[in-house]
């Protein structure tokens, strides 16, 4: 027998420059407010690009300490185990007690991994050499602990597995996690990612990658589809999930907030960082497929609008490809002008901004769009939060590897 | 360094490398050492960081018959000497 279950969001968790809880992220996000501010996690002097969306750490701390959460001294599980505690707790299926386990997966991306475990390692090892390294440097620094620690911690006994495709890993995850419950393999999921960037060697990869913003008014920098954008400006934090079956949800009683229809995914086949229209128009076709939806269907797209001058131009390229003449009425926004470039975790935090806005129908904002770039003659949403006519919205998320990752999201009714 | 002072550095880093919920002002010398939150793992980084703090090495099997805070920390005060 063929299963094809509805996908229902229960429970969301957010970690991020703009609040550590999905209320106060949502509220600032309706605001208008960004979360972007000079780098402070090291010294910047020979850094070109300054700005970034950290997470406080006083504030961090005070949120692990409120949850009962004890830290694994990498950022990365640190953020994850944060925001998957409130999206468990908001869908009532907080278990910290590890009395009994729940048959749920845990699959989350993420872009770099434990990078802060590996850069401690990286130091004592050679401050002192082999003496000096860790003797549980390999369960601290492998990726898996993203997802693993979280199966502890919670009691999880669903698969549990990373997926790292760049900055299309957590909406990859989600969509993985999507298939699995729609396939009827398991009722109930985990899904989304985590990432932590602000370390002086990992960020210092990305300054001298030539992508970066070197725009010096931290609020200002982060110009996705404007003419005058100079490049991504990077982001941290979490953003993880609550996936389970329509049936799972009402047998639980719980509330609903949102519905995941369709996922779909192509690979570039061309170059390890330049992006293809072609290639992202496929995984854009792939969704809709997916979902059974024609490009009249969808109300909105959050796009990956990542800011640079490649990212932005193809992007408006491929949705112009695979949405044809609808591309004149869909409103397109990116989110990273509020909370940066989460790497692995974008896909999962503009995701969860994208199903609360259909929840409430208020489609985030562009802050920074003064002028957009004739190259990118999409129906962009301005400086205010949009109301949409057709609940339906696509979430992009597009990485070097040539990696193209779609979801559809509908505003959940019976 | 006393036992009182070595006790006092071994909370810290107890505190730092156990998994579990512990309320760190009530251990003593008294307390068990498997009751904080260490398994077969994360003894190794607490022996790690020992090592680290007090400058000398020995290997983790010399702990065995060490149970209690306590008695790790008279190991350690005749290591020291």
């Amino acid at each position: 027998m063929k299963n094809d279950k509805r996908v229902v969001i229960t429970g969301m968790g957010t970690i991020t420059a703009l609040g550590l809880d999905e209320s106060t992220f949502w509220q600032n996000i309706i605001a208008g407010k960004c979360g972007i501010r000079r780098i402070s996690a090291f010294d910047l002097a020979d850094y070109k690009a300054k700005n970034g969306a950290e997470i406080d750490n006083e504030q961090f701390t005070s949120v692990m300490r409120t949850r009962q959460l004890t830290s694994v001294d990498d950022r990365t599980v640190d953020f994850a185990v944060a925001a998957a505690f409130e999206a468990l707790e908001k869908s009532a299926l907080k278990n910290v007690d590890g009395t009994h386990g729940k048959e749920m997966a845990v699959i989350l991306g993420t872009g770099i991994g434990c990078n802060h475990s590996l850069l401690n390692a990286n130091k004592s090892f050679t401050a002192k050499g082999i003496r000096g390294l860790r003797p549980t440097s390999v369960p601290r620094c492998m990726a898996n602990a993203v997802s693993s620690q979280i199966s502890m911690k919670f009691r999880l006994t669903g698969p549990n597995y990373v997926i790292v495709s760049a900055c299309t890993s957590a909406t990859t995850a989600i969509g993985v996690a999507y298939r699995m419950i729609k396939d009827g393999i398991i009722d109930m999921a985990l899904a989304g990612g985590s990432d932590s960037v602000f370390d002086p060697f990992v960020y210092g990869g990305w300054n001298n990658l030539g992508v970066m913003s070197a725009n010096p008014v931290p609020e200002k920098s982060c110009r996705p589809f404007d003419v005058t954008r100079d490049g991504c400006v990077l982001g941290e934090g979490a953003g993880i999930l609550v996936l389970e079956s329509l049936e799972s949800a009402q047998r639980r009683n719980i509330k609903i907030r949102g519905e995941i229809c369709g996922f779909g995914e192509s690979s570039d086949a061309t170059h390890i960082t330049r992006p293809s229209p072609e290639g992202q128009a496929i995984a854009i076709r792939n969704a809709l497929k997916s979902a059974g939806m024609t490009p009249a269907d969808i109300g909105f797209i959050n796009a990956h609008g990542t800011a640079t001058k490649a990212n932005d131009e193809c992007e408006s390229k491929s949705i112009r490809l695979a949405m044809g003449k609808e591309t004149e009425r869909i409103p397109v926004a990116s989110n990273k002008s509020l909370f940066g470039h989460m790497l692995g975790a974008s896909g999962a935090i503009e995701t969860i901004a994208t199903a609360i806005g259909l929840e409430q129908n208020k489609m985030p904002p562009n802050l920074n769009l003064d002028n957009p770039d004739p190259q990118c003659n999409l129906c962009f949403v301005g400086k205010e939060a949009i109301q949409i006519d057709k609940p339906v919205a696509m979430k992009n998320s597009f990485g070097f590897g040539g990696n193209n990752a779609v979801l559809i999201l509908r505003r959940y009714s019976d | 360094m006393t036992q009182l002072q070595i006790i006092e550095k071994l909370r810290t880093m107890m505190r730092k490398s156990s998994q579990a919920q512990v309320d760190w002002d009530t251990v003593t010398a008294d307390s068990s050492i498997a009751s904080l939150g260490f398994d077969s793992l994360s003894i190794l980084d607490l022996v790690y960081d020992i090592q680290q703090e007090f400058g000398f090495e020995f290997e983790a099997e010399e702990l065995v018959g060490v149970k209690t805070v306590g008695q790790l920390a008279d190991f350690l005060e005749k290591k020291q000497k």
